[in-house]
């Protein structure tokens, strides 16, 4: 699937937030989404590459992949199971 | 040509290893493993690796020059626990630009707010523990200091309370997010390419150091810069953060950490029990801790702190390294509320309310201790990987 695509249901901006606010962020508005629904999350905190993966991996959720935004942040995308 | 593509192909392979040592994520439980054997070199070396003890230092130093305190504290660049300190920090700061990851890192107020306040309770919290997440967590507990097992216990209820705090913070004040400048053009330098060699000339220049303090006859104390550089370059490379240990069991119930550093303590108390059993160095060495209650009110009022700032001792400072501006205010209120919590401690008389230091073999013997710490290390893996699975202890 080619994330550029992707149409996200709601996005979650983390930008200049540190561990574990991102974290914290991503596993609150997941809660309160439909399943079947994709969440972006934008962030800059180093840390999230591999925490977010990770987290969205477990459970029903799908992490359907991340890019470099040529704007110095990354793009997260969560599908909610 | 043959020959050209022999070179090609040690290029390609020059590259990948790069890749895979200065820019991939190192796995958290190798972190653990190279941590317990760098913090069993350092005790060989000279004495148990700490890190409170060197912001204490500068925090005197602060005052000192300020004329609130009227003694002379000992030179930054004499004091080993300071020196190790600065190694830390130039170790991620190395790290980070061989990743190409250095940028000073901007963050929203209220995030600023807490890495103030986080700062000033962990000084204040490592001041009443007598140590830090390391001196009076890992190496203490490594050291056989029962205060290390009353400061984790602590730190767990701190992490907890700090955790619930952030929860409720989520709700009730909303954070805007700052977006970075995109990157600029900047005038002819290619940052990218150049961040590795800036990264390699750092690590020169603490090797260069090194030898300078060895030809002034202070061999010991250039060691001590060397061992902290190797732990910060570990610590940026693989995000080593002791505070995931204490708050990822109730946060998303991820047990990684957990696991890492109890097989980092199952090393490092192993390692410890050879050196102290064999009298290679003396058995009490490191043991000061006031068991119970200053480290497990230290440990708690450190763990609430270190929550709110997103980093402990060590993490705050291989944070500052790669370029976070919180936790640069984090790491002057920890100096300051560290040197001036002590002193109030020590001129009020508090201190020795706070309890003693116990050395756990003398009272369980060496027979008994060994094993009773490796069943307590192993019990506290299963009971986080239990916990990944149900989730018994997730607070939301």
């Amino acid at each position: 699937m080619d994330l550029k695509e992707i149409k996200a249901d709601s996005t979650l901006d983390t930008r200049g937030l540190t561990c574990p606010m991102p974290m914290l962020k991503t596993k609150k508005t997941l809660k309160g989404m439909d399943a079947g629904k994709i969440l972006e999350v934008l962030g800059d905190d180093p840390g999230s590459k591999n925490d977010i993966p990770d987290f969205a991996n477990k459970g029903s959720n799908e992490f359907l992949g991340f890019y470099d935004d040529p704007e110095g942040y990354t793009r997260y995308f969560i599908k909610k199971g | 040509m043959a020959s050209e593509s022999f070179w090609d192909s040690v290029k390609d392979e020059a590259h990948s290893t790069y890749q895979m040592l200065f820019t991939k994520q190192w796995p958290t439980w190798l972190a653990g493993i190279l941590i317990a054997i760098i913090a069993l070199m350092i005790f060989c070396w000279q004495s148990p690796w700490g890190i409170a003890a060197g912001y204490h230092d500068w925090g005197d130093w602060v005052y000192y020059l300020t004329g609130i305190f009227h003694e002379r504290p000992l030179n930054p660049w004499l004091h080993p626990v300071s020196l190790s300190n600065f190694g830390l920090l130039l170790g991620a700061f190395a790290s980070a630009l061989l990743a190409r990851d250095f940028k000073i890192r901007r963050a929203p107020r209220l995030e600023y707010a807490k890495g103030l306040v986080g700062g000033i309770l962990m000084g204040a919290g490592a001041a009443m523990s007598k140590g830090c997440n390391v001196g009076g967590f890992y190496s203490a507990v490594a050291m056989f200091s029962g205060g290390g097992f009353a400061m984790m216990f602590g730190l767990m209820g701190g992490a907890w309370v700090g955790l619930k705090y952030l929860l409720w913070e989520m709700e009730h004040l909303p954070s805007r997010a700052v977006a970075r400048k995109p990157p600029k053009e900047s005038g002819g330098i290619d940052w990218p390419r150049v961040q590795p060699w800036i990264g390699g000339i750092v690590a020169a220049v603490v090797v260069l150091t090194f030898y300078v303090y060895g030809s002034v006859d202070k061999t010991q104390l250039g060691g001590w810069l060397f061992f902290g550089f190797l732990i910060g370059l570990v610590m940026h490379r693989s995000r080593f953060c002791f505070v995931r240990a204490f708050r990822c069991p109730f946060m998303t119930g991820e047990s990684d950490t957990v696991k890492a550093v109890a097989l980092s303590l199952i090393l490092y108390t192993g390692g410890t029990a050879v050196i102290k059993w064999a009298y290679l160095q003396e058995p009490n060495m490191g043991i000061y801790h006031s068991f119970f209650m200053g480290s497990l009110i230290g440990g708690f009022i450190f763990g609430i702190g270190m929550l709110l700032a997103g980093g402990c001792a060590s993490s705050t400072l291989w944070r500052v390294g790669e370029g976070q501006t919180k936790l640069m205010c984090t790491l002057v209120t920890f100096l300051l509320s560290n040197s001036m919590t002590g002193k109030l401690l020590q001129v009020s008389g508090l201190n020795k309310w706070l309890g003693k230091d116990i050395f756990l073999p003398k009272y369980l013997s060496w027979q008994l201790t060994i094993p009773l710490m490796l069943a307590f290390f192993i019990f506290w893996m299963l009971l986080a990987m239990w916990n990944e699975e149900t989730e018994k202890f997730v607070v939301f």
